[in-house]
């Protein structure tokens, strides 16, 4: 039989067919990628926000550990040879070959202090210069004054100095700006390091040709200064490395000096994809303990850390956030595939239903099953295969679905057309297994096997029991790097399948329920319409089982969205402290406070001191912040910042001058100055009093435990101390504001404009203004967190077109038995009225009670799911506990749903209307 | 020795007349049911639809199955046609065991032993075919001849049933009578031994049924084809040569007609006696004679007298 002729006669249901294979290959095929692409973007992103230097693989060894002393850069070039071999195949395709040797080996000093200046001697601060040498530097420098360093001396003695003879001396450059902050000018020599002391003479003075680039950012150290504040003092240290010429190496060896060889290896973030993450972490630790092992065997045994990079550690914390993504999007594309794999076997049993009278003429006719199979896969194949191609390269052609490809992307739509020919084959041989070509209704009951019984309990069991383990063990079973188990990803599926499998089984029960009080009512219809509900059988399982999961996973996309959305919130605010914050650290003078308080948009403000204060003599260091915490609270109302109570004040209680109040409390405590009431973290909570010192030394009463810290004021949560803002002031010197915060005109505070605030400020330097939104702006910018909600949103509508998509076919499959069942209903003075609102009635409890279900199940989920999909990393690695039970859009989507889906059965009964006579002369 | 003992045959006698080759029950007959039972089981409810139907068609006659809605005659059509398997009995076409087939059996008996014709006029052909189309798709799915021999065969056939003429048309441009025929034609185009139909004429007015008729006779008489019509319409028996009437799944009666000698065609009814000795007698002859539960019956030289179980106002002497 040619499948081409009943392709052309029920090119309708074909056409359906073809449509949904269509668009499930294409969201197959184009989805992945689309999400691939999206975590590559997220990898890139994440690498880039550290220097591309930061990234490449640094082997940095001391000449000790190598055992030897390279004299030029042909040893470099030897030894980096010897590295590469080492590097793991696993790292090979993203190294950056491309890279010339510029800039790549190194030999730098480090921590070589300036012991001597030959000249006039003057007091200096302390001063580190140490000598470099990097290849290729000699073409990203522009001399300005001087000459490139000559080849290293020998100096005999120097004058002023008896103790140094036959010491070397090296010729440097500085950077001009370097040689001017440190004072150091062309033609001056050095004493450099206290023992083994060497010379070094300043040659030349120059200018990085390209400062901001690649070379410099690798070696900063060489053109900028580095400024330490010294310990214990107010002084600060300066260091810089000096450049010296590769004729130095000879004499720049490891003795009596600190000396790094470095080699580094060139990485390409960019070749990084989120695929091959994991093996380029292991890669990283595999290289480290090769090197490790490798620099022992040189260096007399000792292991020791000869790699540097940071791409490990940020590709570790990128598959922590790939792995909820991953979670995240397995199971809105599982939802997603169950759905248009539920849509596309109810649009080919619509097929099939049409083609059955054809096929059993055929089989009775002569056809063996072979040829009524081969025929009716055949016209399936017609409709489904060019459909899914065309599907599969549209995925390729939209530019929104770009990116990596994936084994499922390749496979799925393979599947998919396998799948949906093997289902009509299927389909096909069991209708037409033995060729009676009328089927007995009247003799034909349903009683369902207890072997299907047996399986349904399994389905559940196995359901349960897996959503048991889940919570238990997480969904990715400890192994944040290795991926997820499989079995653990398909509890939701089968959560689902088991909720439909339940729903199928009881949704009978209130239905007959409805129908017994239906029938004492006067109107027929509800009677006979629910009656027809109950009847419904097998029609409605394949409805059932596709709205639960898509209605299930919508629901659950919507929770975890408003979750996300919730916690990114949260997170803002716990940024900002208030719906803006302005810092400054060295504080606001009162007319910047006055400036921002009248600043349009702003309701009000607190002021807040913070710094950091000894905790008694020589104590630890401990947090201060100086906070009217009632003021706060009001500040932040309306907001999901929580603000403690402030501690009892006594003074503030008395409401009488802070200066005059006299001292309270213990005989000890009455000196001159009076007990500051505070509240402490708990480590500190043991204290009972205690003294600060900050601003001025102030003795501190505890009068409460602070857990949390205080979010967005400070980041601290331990070693904190919260006093009122007038601390300061009751300890006898002026209360300081280091901090504003400010509340907006919006429901919590926020709606402030951040330029604005600026504006008001007055430009001075070194002012931070924060705002909630801008604190938001930074989150939800956090790579991937728009990738998720992106992909649920996405698969919701897909979900929703499919579900009504799956009422109309429900409806067009069922349409001939309702059509005849009508039509003796219309026959017997039924009004078409009625005969509409019998058909709504049909369809409205199933899809009523599904609606139901896939909504308790979509709410069911985060909580059976628990802790496996952890939200917290695209909150900005705010802990997300529990999900937000916010109803509206859930039960929106659910009622939305079922009134579309209703809203298209009534249409389909109005469209689909046709003269009784018609449907009962065809003798069907 | 007695004449007695004379008569009375030995072991060995016995022995001998059991192994003696009898014939067989409709042994020479193309199609035969002997005590055929079909019974539709469905949780724990049974419907006999056929309970011990026996039936014998001779090659190349023309019969009618006749009953009343639910009497049975669908099933045994099913049977016949190798769509159906009966619970038990022995059913045979041709030659071929109906009971004893395999798919593959069955598939090759469909192709080549039996075509049928049914009822609804749109469930016998394909609508989206042309009527020639229709009449070679069963020698394409046999794989028969090739595609010309296929086109001269559904030509040939088309035109010996009157339809040649609408080769070119789909079956919703006939007329109900076109289309049956047409599917008559389909019904013969493997060259089945047997055609069976199945109400051919249950949508048809008198004319259309009659040309219908004409071709099942026709096709009957020129192609040698044993038919077998089954209808509920009783005046059928003018059309064919013998009508077996089914009653409860049984055959109750036939009508043979043939034509007198002055030119008129006689049918006669006659109840069937099936290898047991039952008889089912006409209802309306029960009821005429108010005849309940038993009945008496006298063997006479040349029949056998049916009595009902009362005494008879004027009962004879019996001759002593």
């Amino acid at each position: 039989m040619n499948p081409l002729l009943p392709l052309r006669v029920h090119q309708g249901a074909a056409a359906v067919l073809a449509l949904l294979a269509l668009s499930a290959s294409l969201l197959v095929a184009g989805l992945p990628r689309r999400f691939e692409a999206a975590y590559d973007r997220a990898a890139h992103a994440l690498l880039a926000e550290d220097p591309a230097e930061a990234t490449d693989l640094t082997v940095a060894l001391s000449p000790a550990v190598l055992g030897e002393h390279i004299t030029g850069e042909e040893g470099f070039r030897t030894q980096d040879r010897r590295w590469r071999a080492l590097v793991p195949p696993s790292l090979t395709p993203i190294l950056d070959a491309r890279r010339g040797d510029d800039g790549r080996f190194a030999a730098k000093t480090f921590g070589t202090p300036v012991a001597a200046f030959l000249g006039p001697e003057k007091r200096r601060p302390a001063e580190y210069v140490n000598l470099g040498w990097v290849s290729g530097a000699e073409r990203r420098v522009r001399y300005v004054e001087g000459s490139p360093p000559g080849p290293p001396a020998t100096v005999a003695s120097v004058p002023g100095h008896s103790e140094l003879l036959d010491v070397s001396r090296f010729d440097i450059a500085l950077p001009r700006a370097a040689a001017e902050k440190m004072d150091i000018p062309l033609g001056a020599t050095l004493v450099l390091g206290h023992s083994h002391p060497v010379l070094a003479r300043v040659t030349g003075l120059f200018e990085p040709i390209a400062p901001g680039d690649r070379f410099w950012r690798r070696n900063r150290d060489m053109a900028e200064v580095t400024t330490r504040p010294v310990a214990g003092g107010d002084s600060e240290e300066l260091t810089i490395t000096a450049l010296t010429g590769e004729a130095s190496l000879t004499e720049l060896t490891g003795e009596g000096r600190d000396l790094v060889y470095v080699w580094s290896i060139a990485v390409d973030p960019s070749a990084v994809t989120a695929r091959d993450a994991a093996s380029v972490v292991e890669g990283v630790a595999d290289y480290r303990r090769v090197l490790g092992v490798e620099a022992a065997k040189f260096g007399g045994g000792s292991f020791a850390e000869v790699l540097d990079t940071s791409l490990g550690r940020v590709l570790t914390g990128f598959l922590a956030r790939l792995a909820t993504a991953r979670a995240l999007m397995f199971l809105v594309l599982g939802g997603l595939v169950a759905v248009a794999g539920g849509v596309i076997a109810l649009a080919v049993q619509l097929l099939t239903e049409r083609m059955r009278d054809a096929l059993a003429l055929a089989r009775a006719r002569g056809a063996s099953l072979g040829q009524v199979v081969a025929a009716g896969a055949g016209t399936a194949a017609l409709a489904v295969v060019p459909a899914v191609l065309a599907g599969y390269g549209l995925s390729f052609l939209l530019p929104a679905m770009s990116g990596p490809g994936t084994p499922i992307v390749y496979a799925g739509p393979l599947v998919l057309a396998v799948a949906t020919v093997g289902f009509a084959a299927a389909r096909v041989a069991l209708a037409h297994r033995t060729p009676l070509p009328v089927r007995r209704d009247d003799v034909a009951g349903r009683r369902r096997s207890p072997r299907r019984t047996v399986l349904e309990l399994l389905v559940v069991v196995l359901a349960l029991a897996g959503a048991y383990l889940l919570r238990s063990r997480g969904l990715t079973t400890g192994v944040e790097a290795r991926g997820a188990d499989p079995f653990l990803m398909l509890v939701p599926v089968m959560l689902t399948v088991a909720a439909a499998l339940v729903t199928l089984r009881c949704y009978p029960y209130p239905l007959r329920l409805f129908a017994r009080l239906a029938a004492r009512a006067r109107g027929a219809v509800p009677f006979v319409g629910l009656a027809l509900a109950a009847r419904a059988g097998q029609v409605g399982a394949l409805p059932v089982l596709i709205l639960l999961p898509a209605l299930a996973v919508s629901v659950y996309g919507a929770v975890a969205g408003g979750t996300l959305e919730g916690a990114q919130r949260l997170a803002a605010w716990q940024a900002t402290g208030a719906g803006a914050r302005v810092e400054r650290e060295s504080g606001l003078p009162p007319e910047v406070i006055e400036k921002i308080r009248r600043a349009p948009g702003v309701r009000a403000v607190v002021p807040v001191d913070k710094g950091l204060a000894q905790l008694d003599l020589g104590g630890r260091n401990v947090t201060v912040v100086a906070v009217d915490l009632d003021a706060y609270r009001r500040l932040v109302a309306g907001s999901p910042l929580k603000v403690p109570s402030p501690p009892p004040d006594d003074a503030a209680a008395q409401s009488t001058p802070v200066r005059t109040t006299p001292a309270q409390g213990t005989p000890a405590q009455a000196a001159s100055d009076q007990s500051i009431p505070a509240l402490v973290s708990p480590d500190l909570a043991h204290l009972s009093t205690f003294e600060i010192g900050w601003r001025v030394r102030m003795r501190i009463t505890k009068r409460g435990v602070v857990t949390g810290g205080l979010p967005g004021l400070t980041t601290a949560t331990s070693n904190l101390v919260v006093v009122p803002y007038d601390a300061s002031a009751r300890a006898g010197t002026r209360p300081y504001t280091s901090t504003l915060l400010v509340r907006g005109s919006g429901s919590g505070g926020d709606g402030l404009d951040g330029d604005r605030l600026r504006a008001a400020e007055g430009g001075l330097p070194d002012v931070r203004v924060v705002t909630v939104e801008g604190s938001r702006r930074k989150i939800t910018a956090t790579p991937l967190a728009e990738t998720i909600k992106d992909g649920f949103r996405i698969v919701t509508i897909a979900l929703a077109v499919y579900a009504l998509l799956t009422v109309v076919i429900a409806l067009v499959a069922g349409a001939a038995d309702r059509a005849r069942a009508l039509s003796y209903l219309r026959a017997l003075g039924l009004s078409d009225r009625r005969a509409a609102g019998l058909t709504v009635l049909e369809v409205v409890p199933m899809i009523a009670l599904t609606a139901c279900a896939g909504l308790a199940l979509g709410l069911a989920l985060p909580s059976a799911l628990g802790p496996g999909v952890d939200l917290g990393v695209y909150a900005g690695d705010l802990a997300v506990r529990a999900y937000d039970l916010d109803l509206t859009t859930p039960v929106l989507l659910a009622a939305g749903l079922a009134a579309v889906a209703v809203a298209g059965a009534f249409l389909h009964t109005l469209t689909g209307r046709r003269p009784p006579g018609s449907v009962l002369r065809s003798g069907e | 020795m007695s004449e007695v003992e004379l008569n009375t045959p030995t072991l060995s006698q016995l022995e001998a007349r059991a192994g003696q080759a009898r014939p067989a029950f409709g042994e020479h007959a193309h199609v035969l049911c002997d005590n055929l039972v079909r019974i539709y089981k469905t949780e724990g409810v049974e419907v006999v639809a056929l309970q011990g139907l026996d039936l014998l068609v001779d090659r190349g006659e023309l019969i009618a199955v006749v009953g009343a809605s639910g009497s049975g005659k669908s099933t045994l059509l099913n049977v016949l046609s190798g769509l159906d398997v009966p619970t038990a009995g022995v059913a045979r076409v041709a030659g071929t065991d109906l009971l004893a087939m395999t798919a593959k059996d069955r598939l090759r008996y469909r192709r080549e032993v039996v075509g049928f014709v049914w009822q609804q006029t749109a469930r016998n052909l394909l609508p989206y075919l042309t009527a020639a189309e229709n009449v070679r798709l069963p020698m394409r799915l046999a794989g028969q001849g090739s595609c010309t021999a296929r086109a001269v065969r559904s030509g040939e056939l088309l035109d010996l049933l009157g339809v040649g003429h609408r080769a070119g048309s789909r079956p919703g441009e006939m007329s109900g009578g076109e289309q049956q025929r047409v599917a008559i034609a389909v019904a013969l185009a493997n060259s089945p031994q047997v055609v069976l139909a199945d109400e051919p004429t249950g949508e048809l007015d008198s004319e259309n049924s009659e040309q219908v008729f004409a071709a099942l006779r026709r096709a009957n008489r020129e192609l040698g084809v044993t038919t077998v019509i089954v209808t509920h319409d009783a005046t059928v028996s003018e059309q064919v040569d013998r009508t077996v009437g089914i009653r409860d799944g049984r055959t109750s009666s036939e009508t043979l007609r043939r034509t007198s000698e002055g030119g008129d065609v006689i049918a006669e009814e006659y109840a069937v006696l099936d290898r047991v000795g039952r008889l089912q007698l006409p209802r309306d002859f029960i009821n005429a004679l108010d005849m309940e539960r038993r009945v008496r019956l006298e063997l006479e030289r040349d029949h056998i007298g049916v009595w009902p179980d009362k005494p008879r106002p004027e009962e004879p002497e019996e001759p002593k």
